[in-house]
C-alpha cells in the first residue's frame, strides 16, 4: 500500500482545508478511503456516533497536483483508513502559507500520514514543519461498512433555506428545547418547529423550491402525493445544529429529503465536494 | 403585509399589539436588565416597562415609551403580565444576535389578556417566525419610595470612565463600598477583596464628571451580587447618575440610546447591605 | 513610616511591567518582590522547582526610583493579586498616565496608585508575606551553545505545536535547530510534529557540539508573550540535557532571565530513538522515503482480530518499550524536594531535574543536602546574577 499526494496551489489547500474543517466540527473520527479518483470522509450510522452518518466525496484532482496510490491489492486498489479530522486539520492550520503541503501513508511506531509543508522564510532555506498522524488501516473484510449509502425513499425533498439563517434559527431553539420538527412539502415550504411546557416556536420558509428527481422532472412517485401535505420528523437538535456548525462555505446547491418520521437525509454540493449527512427520527 | 396576515386570528381579541421595524430597540434593552429569568411586563399608553426583582433588595426596570414603537395600541388602562425574560429574548433574536448591515429585523408583539400566551410575529427577509411564550399573572413590584426631595447626594458621570471600573472590580468583595462627598476623594468605588483593598476616584472637576452635587459625605456598601449585573446597562449606556438618599438607597439612571438614536432609561435600585453598615 | 521602596513609573513603561507581571503568572502562582539598589527584581518559580523567571529592572526604568539603603526586603504575594492592579491590558497604555508603587514594611501593605485619564485615580492595597530570597544559580555565559532570534520566529514555531503540548525537544546540529514535541505516553495514539528550522534565521547561531534538550513549552509561551511586545530579541543558551536552559531578554534598563529544567539524558534520549532516521539530519529532499506497509496490512488480514480500533499484538514490536520508573534519574535535590509539604498535586513534569536556589538563610536540611556537584555552583559569584550580562 502506497500512498502520496502534494497540493501547491494555495487556493487548492485552503479548500483543501475548509473542507477538513467541515469534517472534524462533525465527528471526532471517522473513515478515509482512498481511491484512484476521489477521497472519501465516511461516518456509518452506528450507535457511537447516535445514529448519524456521512458520507463527503472529493475529487482528487480538483485538489493535487500529484496523486499516486497503490491500494491494497489490484483489484482493491483503494486504501482505508480510520482517522482523527482534528488532527488533520491541525496539520494544514499551520501550513497556510505553505508553499507546498506533501501528504504521505508511512509506517513510524504505527502507520501514519504524514503530512510535510515547506514555509517560506526570508532566508535562503525554508522551514519545514512535519506532522505524523497516527492512523488505523481497515482490512478489506470491513470494508462493507463504508459503502456510498443510496438515496432514502423519501416523501418529500426540497431546497434548503440560506445555512446561515437556518443555523441562527435552531442556535436561538436549542436553548429552548432538546428536540426539533423539521417539516416540508411540495409547496416549497419547510417548517422548524419546537414545543415545551413554556414556549412554542416556529420558523416558516416559503418559495424555497423543491429538486427535480426522476426522469420526468417531479418527484418519483410523490406524483399523486397532495403538495400542502407536511413530511416531518422529529430530530435532536443538537446534531442539526452540529451539521450547521461546520460549514464554512455557502454551497451551490443544498436540499433535504424527508422520510416522514423517520430519517432527514441532508445534501450539500460544492463545486468538488459534495457531503450528504443522515440523521435519524426520534420517537 | 406579511405579519398582519398570520396575526389575523389574535386581532380581534388583542388587549395589548406593539410594532418595530427594529426588534433590536426592544431586545437590547432587555438585555441590559437579564440577570434572573421572570420579568414582570406593565403596559400603559405610555409605553412599556419592564422589572426585574433580585432578593427584595434590587431592582431593575427597563422604559420604552411609546414613540419607540411603529405601532403601539393598547384597550386598557394598564396591561400586565410575568414572563420568562430568557426564553422572550431567546425569541426576539431568533434570527441572530449579532448585526448585518441593512437587515432589520421586524417585530409585533399581541396579548390577548390574562390567561393567554404573548404572540410574538418576527420577520426578516421573508422568513417569519411565531413564538407564543406562556404568562403568569404578574406580581406587584417592590416600591423602593426613592423620591428626588429626598436625595442627598447626586453625580453624572459618562459612562465610558464608569465601565473600566465596573469590569474591572475584584469580584471576592462581598460588597461594593460607594463614598460621596462635597470635598476629598469626591466619588469613590471601593471593594475589599481577597488580596486587598482597591479605590476607584473620580474627582469633581474630572472632564469626565457632568454633574457633581453632593451636600453631605456619604459612604454606604451594597452587595456586590446585586450590583454587578449592572454592567450590563451601562455597557448600553453613554451617561449614568448615580443618586444615594437619606437611607443610603442607591439609584442608577442609565440614559441609552438605541440603534435609531432614540432615548430609553434603564434604572436600577439597590439597597444598603444591612450587615456591613453594622461592622462600619 | 519610611517606605522600603518608593517608586514611579511612566508612560509606555507601566504596560511592560504590567507585561512582565503577566509573563511571571504562566510560571508560578506567586511572586517574589525584591528591591535593591541597583533595582528592582520581580521573581516567580513553579511548584515543582523546574522553572524560575526573573525580571530585573534597572533605577533607569523608573521615573523615580528610591529604595532607603541598609533594608534588604523581600516580599512575597499572590501573583493574581498584583495581575488584578493590571486589567486591560491592551489599553493600558492609552489610559494610564503613571503608576506610583510604594512598599511600607511595616504596615505589610504594597501599594499601587494608577493615576489615570480624566483624573481617574485607582489605588490598590495588596498585602503581602515576607519571604527570603529567591534565586536561581545558573551561569548562562558558560553554556555551550547558544542562540539569539527575533521573538517573532519563536512565536511562529510553538504556534505549530498545540497549545495543550506539556514539553517540546529542541536540538541543533550542524547547520540546523529542530523543535520537535516531546511525547512520553501512548507514543501510538499521539501527533509527531516536527519543526525544521535554518542556522540562517537565527541572529547568532553558536553550537558546540550536537546537542538536544527538552524542556516545558508552556513556560516558553511565558516568555513570549513578554518578549514579542518588547521586539526584543531572545537568546537561548543550552548545554547537555539535564542543566537548565536559560532564555533572556535584554536591553538597557531591563533583563530578563527564564531558567527552565531540561529532562536528564536518558529520558531525553527516548524521544529520539523514536525517530531514528530523522534525528540530526538534514531535512529529506524531495523524493519520498519508500514506506511499504504492505508487511502491516498482511499480518492484519490474517489474524483473528477484533476490529480496526484496537492495536494488534504486533505492534508493540515497533514501539520502544517505555523506560523503567525515573527513580535513578533525580539528583540529590529528591531528597530535598521530599521535605516540602506533602504536595501530591504534582504536575507532570516532575522527572526534570530541580534547580537549586541559593537561599540567603539556608535551612539545615538544605545544607546537608548540598553535594560536591552542587558545591561547584555555589561557589560562583551569587553577585552575578543581579549583574547585566553584556550581550
Amino acid at each position: 500500500m502506497k500512498f502520496r499526494a502534494k497540493i501547491i496551489d494555495v487556493g487548492c489547500l485552503n479548500h483543501f482545508t475548509r473542507v477538513v474543517n467541515t469534517i472534524s466540527k462533525l465527528t471526532k473520527t471517522c473513515i478515509l478511503r482512498l481511491t484512484p479518483g476521489n477521497l472519501y470522509f465516511v461516518l456509518s450510522g452506528k450507535i457511537a456516533s447516535g445514529g448519524v452518518s456521512m458520507w463527503c466525496e472529493l475529487s482528487q484532482a480538483n485538489f493535487f497536483d500529484e496523486y499516486q496510490l497503490e491500494g491494497v491489492a489490484p483489484e482493491a486498489n483503494e486504501i482505508c483508513l480510520e482517522v482523527t479530522p482534528e488532527n488533520l486539520s491541525r496539520a494544514l492550520r499551520t501550513a497556510q502559507n505553505a508553499k507546498c503541503v506533501k501528504i504521505k501513508l508511512t509506517k513510524k511506531h504505527c502507520p501514519c500520514l504524514t503530512f510535510a509543508a515547506e514555509l517560506p522564510t526570508l532566508s535562503s532555506v525554508s522551514r519545514v514543519v512535519t506532522h505524523d498522524i497516527p492512523v488505523d488501516v481497515i482490512p478489506r473484510r470491513l470494508w462493507h461498512d463504508f459503502k456510498e449509502p443510496s438515496v432514502p425513499d423519501f416523501d418529500v425533498s426540497i431546497y434548503l433555506p440560506p445555512l446561515k439563517t437556518m443555523k441562527n434559527v435552531v442556535d436561538r431553539m436549542k436553548n429552548l428545547s432538546n428536540f426539533l420538527v423539521i417539516e416540508a412539502n411540495l409547496n416549497g415550504e419547510m417548517n422548524l418547529k419546537i414545543e415545551t411546557d413554556l414556549v412554542s416556536v416556529t420558523t416558516h420558509f416559503k418559495d424555497l423550491g423543491n429538486p427535480p428527481w426522476g426522469d420526468d422532472g417531479s418527484q418519483g412517485r410523490s406524483h399523486s402525493r397532495d403538495p400542502e401535505l407536511m413530511a416531518q420528523t422529529r430530530v435532536d437538535i443538537r446534531k442539526l445544529q452540529q451539521f450547521l456548525m461546520g460549514q464554512q462555505v455557502n454551497p451551490s446547491k443544498a436540499m433535504c429529503n424527508i422520510v416522514h418520521k423517520r430519517i432527514i437525509h441532508l445534501i450539500l454540493l460544492h463545486e468538488d465536494v459534495s457531503l450528504q449527512y443522515f440523521i435519524p427520527a426520534v420517537a | 403585509m406579511l405579519l398582519s396576515t398570520h396575526s389575523q386570528t389574535v386581532d380581534d381579541n388583542y388587549v395589548l399589539v406593539a410594532s418595530l421595524d427594529n426588534v433590536r430597540n426592544l431586545s437590547n434593552i432587555l438585555k441590559a436588565i437579564t440577570f434572573k429569568d421572570h420579568a414582570i411586563f406593565n403596559a400603559t399608553p405610555n409605553g412599556l416597562k419592564v422589572t426585574v426583582e433580585d432578593s427584595k433588595c434590587l431592582q431593575a426596570n427597563a422604559f420604552i415609551q411609546a414613540e419607540i414603537f411603529q405601532e403601539f395600541t393598547i384597550k386598557e388602562d394598564s396591561v400586565g403580565f410575568q414572563i420568562n425574560l430568557t426564553v422572550l429574548l431567546d425569541c426576539l433574536t431568533i434570527f441572530g444576535g449579532s448585526t448585518v448591515a441593512g437587515v432589520t429585523t421586524a417585530l409585533r408583539m399581541c396579548y390577548n389578556g390574562y390567561g393567554y400566551p404573548l404572540t410574538l410575529f418576527l420577520e426578516e427577509g421573508g422568513v417569519v417566525t411565531v413564538c407564543k411564550i406562556n404568562t403568569q399573572e404578574p406580581e406587584e413590584p417592590i416600591d423602593f419610595e426613592f423620591c428626588s426631595t429626598n436625595v442627598t447626594n447626586k453625580v453624572i458621570l459618562q459612562s465610558e470612565s464608569l465601565k473600566e471600573a465596573f469590569s474591572e472590580l475584584d469580584m471576592t468583595s462581598e460588597v461594593l463600598q460607594i463614598t460621596m462627598s462635597p470635598s476629598q476623594p469626591y466619588f469613590r468605588l471601593s471593594t475589599f477583596g481577597n488580596s486587598g483593598n482597591a479605590h476607584y476616584d473620580y474627582p469633581k472637576d474630572s472632564d469626565m464628571m457632568e454633574l457633581f452635587q453632593c451636600s453631605k459625605t456619604q459612604t454606604n456598601r451594597y452587595r456586590m451580587s446585586l450590583l454587578k449585573p449592572s454592567t450590563k446597562a451601562l455597557a448600553l449606556s453613554c451617561k449614568v447618575s448615580v443618586r444615594t438618599d437619606s437611607r443610603g438607597f442607591l439609584s442608577l439612571q442609565y440614559l441609552v440610546r438605541n440603534d435609531d438614536g432614540q432615548i430609553c432609561f434603564v434604572e436600577y435600585y439597590c439597597c444598603p447591605d444591612e450587615e456591613a453598615e453594622e461592622e462600619y | 513610616h519610611l517606605p522600603a521602596m518608593d517608586c514611579v513609573v511612566t508612560g509606555g513603561n507601566v504596560k511592560v511591567l504590567a507585561k512582565a507581571i503577566h509573563s511571571l503568572s504562566r510560571i508560578g502562582d506567586e511572586l517574589y518582590l525584591e528591591p535593591e539598589d541597583d533595582g528592582l527584581a520581580l521573581r516567580s518559580v513553579n511548584s515543582s522547582r523546574s522553572a524560575y523567571a526573573c525580571f530585573l529592572f534597572s533605577p533607569l526604568f523608573f521615573s523615580r526610583y528610591t529604595v532607603p539603603c541598609g533594608h534588604a526586603f523581600r516580599c512575597k504575594m499572590a501573583i493574581k493579586c498584583v495581575q488584578a492592579v493590571f486589567r486591560s491590558l491592551s489599553s493600558l497604555d492609552k489610559t494610564v498616565e503613571k503608576c506610583h508603587i510604594e512598599l511600607v514594611g511595616e504596615k505589610s501593605r504594597l501599594t499601587f496608585t494608577l493615576h489615570c485619564k480624566h483624573g481617574l485615580m485607582k489605588t490598590h492595597n495588596l498585602s503581602f508575606q515576607d519571604s527570603e530570597s529567591l534565586q536561581a544559580v545558573f551561569d548562562k555565559d558558560s553554556c555551550s551553545n547558544v542562540l539569539r532570534a527575533q521573538p517573532r520566529l519563536l512565536v511562529d514555531t510553538v504556534l505549530h505545536f498545540p497549545p495543550a503540548l506539556e514539553e517540546v525537544s529542541l536540538s541543533v546540529s550542524g547547520e540546523r535547530v529542530l523543535f520537535r514535541n516531546y511525547v512520553e505516553e501512548e507514543p501510538a495514539k499521539a501527533m509527531l510534529t516536527e519543526l525544521s528550522l535554518s542556522s540562517d534565521e537565527f541572529e547568532h547561531f553558536a553550537v558546540g557540539a550536537e546537542s538536544s534538550i527538552t524542556f516545558c513549552l508552556k513556560e516558553l509561551r511565558g516568555l513570549l508573550v513578554f518578549a514579542e511586545s518588547t521586539g526584543l530579541p531572545v537568546s537561548v543558551h543550552f548545554d547537555l540535557p539535564g542543566s537548565p536552559v536559560v532564555l533572556s531578554v535584554t536591553d538597557s534598563v531591563l533583563e530578563v532571565n527564564f531558567v527552565l529544567a531540561t529532562l536528564s539524558d536518558d529520558l531525553n534520549l527516548r524521544n529520539h530513538n523514536n525517530n531514528p532516521k530523522r534525528a540530526r539530519s538534514p531535512p529529506p529532499a524531495d523524493d519520498f522515503l519508500n514506506d511499504d506497509i504492505d508487511s502491516y496490512l498482511i499480518a492484519m488480514d490474517t489474524s483473528e482480530l477484533p476490529g480496526p480500533s484496537n492495536a494488534p499484538a504486533q505492534r508493540s514490536n515497533h514501539r520502544l518499550e517505555a523506560q523503567s520508573p525515573v527513580a535513578n534519574h533525580r539528583l540529590e535535590s529528591e531528597e530535598a524536594e521530599e521535605e516540602e509539604t506533602g504536595d501530591t498535586e504534582r504536575p507532570p513534569n516532575k522527572k526534570f531535574r530541580s534547580l537549586f536556589f541559593g537561599s540567603v538563610c539556608p535551612t539545615d536540611s538544605q545544607l546537608t543536602n548540598q553535594t560536591a556537584t552542587s558545591q561547584e555552583v555555589l561557589a560562583s559569584d551569587s553577585e552575578d546574577d543581579a549583574q547585566a550580562a553584556s550581550p
